[in-house]
């Protein structure tokens, strides 16, 4: 089996080391990892604040570059809910849209459902992790139950959140177009947040944003993206 | 109502940093309807009742015309005087008429978001008529002279402590008293009014076409009180409101209860067929007014007319985050939250509302939430686009797409930027974008070395 | 053109081409457990009381109220066998006795018929309202399916007056009464 990575451009520049953690895991599991060179952003930026025509530029170079792919593998849940969902809002009956979107998945979406595997090893024995339920890949990908059941598999205990399932107050373009809401968002998350070793996300986006508001209030915590998590689980 | 949603984010701003305590009571009550509201729908086959009403008001909005005849031919052969009204011009004549008529000196007004959009309360005090809303949060903010920032609990933004200050400056009452203490008596003020009032106005939440019911949900009991105690009640309803069967609704009136408050059914419901008849109590004359205001137009729009099934049950702002922070107010027009970012552009116009369909960072709790499965977020990517498209937005963020999109097209120059988001000092304070990130969340910290980098030496 | 005809003629413009949605069917009544129970069981859960009772019963039940009570406010339907107490307006009495249309089980609702009054259904600060027992519907829909002819006002009532508007607290009687009290009435009457 052959994967094209798509590491999203937020993943590349901010969290070098989830595009790591994912090729590490996804070859020791005896998956093929390619990694297209051309590969940028998405064009959910655009999308999302209303540029539909520099996204759809976007999208159609990014259909180019993964045509030739098996599946297309992102470690961002709101990327994969872009090309999964948003190019076929974008390029309407476009058949290249509709069989990227087809074979597009998040990461643990494509470990549990894709590769079938639920058990990564037990590298995560003993440790507390607060989760945060990306908002696309919850409610636009279905993605709830395949982070959690890995982490848990890994031995990792699931700290209960009440804010787990809010949205943080990144979105994008929103976090600098009103970045009081955005903040207050943000602190909200925070000021429920459980002390757990690690808090984490399939999103770079959400993480970044709580990383920086943490630091701001002076509180340190390890925050993660999913997929080094996931490799920390195989690995130990 | 004037409409000030331009100044959205300026207010919204402006709250969060001089009303802090807004933000908690907002986020207190509205945290709490939305559990309310997922524990009532897990107690039904939520995904199928939404999708039922989904359809029924699609057929009923694709049928118009029908119907709106159909329901005003209902009304009258039961006595109901109807009216139609393109906007506040035509509605406030219809009433000015019926007061005249009456010689109405009090009015007693049961709570109704058409009426807001009307401007009915300040008409009716132009034309030297005592107007009470009755609502208790209704009531409150009538006292505080605000609008209201919640489709249901319109008071929602106010702590137990504002409502003590305020019926003490009022009322006399002890700066301590308790919530029965202050509602005793507003019920006190209240019961004379609706004892004593020549009109009782009211909205509805639905019409029923076949047998021209109007159906008003609600749980304190004022709305029972403004339609049966005053000899004339007038009802405003947006044509949009209209169901087709009596049995719909079996369907919509639990449906609404269970996602606006999390009930089974809201404490009262009153079904209005028409004037008293001989011998019976209540009012001798019911006037209905049938009221566009925009929805016609929203009607005729294919790509944002799904927004017409709204039922104005407030589920979508108890579930979103971007509304818990503020509450209405700085919306600035009757309908806040997800779904008065995607009603107000359509009823007033983009140009004025622009900011609005931006209010939202696109989560998708709003559509969870919606019993009649309003797709939110695909509406205000919508208006978003047309925002563009229309040149509202502002040039920094259109330079900054543009200029974002430019190098994402290149990977070259996208390499470029990865170098120089690494090697040179980042002009962090000068772009007003970067700005406002770092203000609240301290500098970027970019990887050591970016991702395609480090594949590079991976293959190596 | 007048508003009505300028309004319908939009509609009919903005509607030609679109295509026209199905009605869907109502949907088959879920079947009946005991009513009766469901009922008891949905009214105290809405911070109602409801009794199940015999003739016997319900005027012991309406004694028990009455207790110390000047009077009531009666609604036309009320059998003599119940007017305990003298009658007052419903401005001033302090207990108000209507008797249902109907009553449904699923929401723990009585309907209310403007036949049988209004005052005395919303001004008194207590409401013992006597339904029998073959009047309880399983479900709304089963009851408004039924429903043949309207008065010109039907309150659904599920519960006391309440609202949280003031610092979110719920408080009870804020414009209606603040207690609700049923009597099912079981056999004949």
């Amino acid at each position: 089996m052959r994967v094209a990575l798509f590491v999203t451009c937020l993943a590349d520049q901010f969290y070098a080391e989830a595009g790591m953690a994912t090729v590490r895991l996804l070859r020791a599991l005896g998956v093929e990892v390619d990694f297209p060179q051309e590969q940028t952003c998405c064009g959910q930026p655009a999308f999302n604040a209303g540029y539909w025509n520099e996204a759809r530029s976007l999208a159609r170079r990014t259909l180019g570059i993964f045509q030739e792919a098996e599946y297309v593998v992102l470690p961002s849940g709101s990327c994969a809910s872009m090309v999964k969902n948003h190019y076929l809002e974008l390029l309407p009956g476009d058949e290249e849209a509709l069989r990227l979107s087809e074979k597009t998945y998040e990461l643990s979406q494509f470990l549990v459902r894709v590769l079938g595997v639920t058990e990564l090893g037990k590298g995560l024995q003993g440790k507390t992790i607060a989760y945060h339920h990306g908002c696309h890949a919850l409610r636009e990908l279905g993605v709830k139950e395949e982070p959690l059941l890995l982490l848990k598999n890994s031995g990792a205990e699931i700290l209960p959140w009440e804010a787990a399932e809010e949205c943080c107050g990144f979105g994008g373009l929103f976090s600098v177009k009103l970045p009081e809401v955005s903040l207050a968002m943000a602190d909200r998350k925070i000021s429920t947040l459980p002390k757990a070793d690690a808090l984490t996300s399939t999103d770079a986006g959400c993480l970044l944003h709580l990383t920086g508001r943490m630091g701001k209030q002076g509180r340190n915590m390890r925050v993660v993206p999913l997929a080094t998590l996931l490799w920390e689980a195989y690995a130990g | 109502m004037q409409v000030k949603a331009k100044l959205y984010p300026k207010e919204a701003a402006r709250l969060l940093r001089e009303h802090p305590g807004v933000r908690e009571a907002v986020t207190g009550a509205t945290l709490h309807f939305e559990a309310n509201r997922k524990r009532a729908y897990q107690e039904i086959d939520a995904e199928i009742w939404r999708e039922r009403a989904r359809r029924v008001k699609d057929h009923l909005l694709t049928h118009l015309d029908h119907y709106l005849e159909l329901a005003e031919k209902r009304l009258q052969e039961k006595g109901v005087r109807v009216y139609w009204a393109e906007g506040p011009e035509e509605a406030h004549r219809i009433l000015r008429e019926i007061v005249a008529r009456h010689g109405v000196k009090r009015a007693v007004k049961a709570k109704s978001m058409l009426t807001e959009e009307l401007g009915v309360n300040p008409l009716l005090e132009s034309l030297g008529v005592e107007v009470y809303e009755t609502d208790l949060g209704e009531y409150l903010i009538q006292l505080l002279g605000e609008p209201p920032s919640h489709i249901v609990g319109p008071a929602i933004h106010l702590a137990l402590s504002d409502i003590q200050r305020l019926f003490h400056g009022r009322f006399g009452t002890p700066l301590d008293a308790s919530p029965e203490a202050l509602a005793a008596v507003a019920r006190k003020v209240l019961r004379e009014a609706f004892l004593t009032a020549d009109l009782g106005i009211s909205g509805a939440n639905f019409l029923v076409a076949e047998t021209g019911t109007l159906a008003l949900m609600e749980n304190e009991g004022n709305i029972r009180l403004s339609t049966s105690l005053p000899r004339v009640h007038v009802a405003f309803v947006g044509i949009e409101k209209l169901l087709p069967r009596f049995a719909d609704l079996a369907l919509f009136l639990p449906l609404t209860a269970r996602a606006a408050t999390g009930q089974r059914l809201s404490t009262y419901v009153s079904l209005i067929q028409g004037p008293a008849k001989e011998g019976e109590e209540g009012p001798k004359e019911v006037h209905v007014v049938l009221v566009d205001h925009g929805r016609t137009t929203l009607l005729h729009d294919p790509e944002a007319w799904e927004v017409l099934r709204c039922l104005r049950c407030g589920a979508c702002l108890n579930a979103c985050p971007v509304y818990r922070q503020t509450g209405g107010h700085p919306y600035g027009y009757v309908y806040s939250g997800p779904i008065g970012a995607v009603l107000d552009p359509g009823l007033l116009g983009l140009e004025d509302t622009y900011p609005l369909p931006y209010a939202s960072t696109l989560c998708g709790a709003c559509y969870e939430a919606c019993p009649v499965k309003i797709p939110i977020p695909k509406l205000l990517l919508t208006w978003r686009k047309r925002a563009v498209e229309r040149g509202l937005a502002p040039t920094w963020e259109r330079g900054a797409i543009q200029a974002f999109s430019k190098v994402m097209q290149s990977p070259s120059l996208y390499r470029f930027f990865s170098k120089a988001l690494r090697g040179l000092p980042l002009p962090q304070d000068l772009l007003p974008l970067l700005k406002a990130w770092t203000e609240g969340r301290g500098p970027l910290r970019p990887s050591p070395k970016p991702f395609h980098q480090l594949w590079q030496e991976l293959k190596e | 053109m007048d508003a009505k005809s300028r309004i319908l003629s939009r509609i009919r413009h903005a509607l030609k081409g679109m295509p026209k949605a199905l009605l869907p069917e109502h949907p088959h009544p879920a079947l009946a457990q005991d009513p009766a129970e469901l009922f008891l069981k949905r009214l105290a859960e809405n911070g109602a009381e409801g009794h199940l009772v015999d003739k016997e019963g319900a005027r012991k039940l309406l004694a028990d109220l009455a207790q110390g009570l000047p009077g009531a406010a009666y609604g036309k339907g009320v059998p003599d066998a119940f007017r305990l107490l003298p009658e007052l307006p419903p401005e001033e009495a302090p207990l108000g006795v209507s008797r249902a249309l109907f009553a449904v089980a699923e929401t723990g609702t009585v309907a209310l018929s403007s036949e049988d009054g209004r005052r005395v259904q919303l001004l008194p600060p207590v409401h013992l309202v006597l339904v029998e027992e073959e009047k309880v519907y399983p479900s709304l829909l089963e009851a408004f399916l039924d429903l043949k002819s309207f008065p010109s006002a039907i309150g659904l009532h599920s519960g006391p007056s309440k609202s949280a508007d003031i610092g979110q607290v719920m408080v009870k009687g804020v414009h209606g009464p603040g207690r609700l009290v049923v009597a099912v009435l079981q056999g004949s009457w």
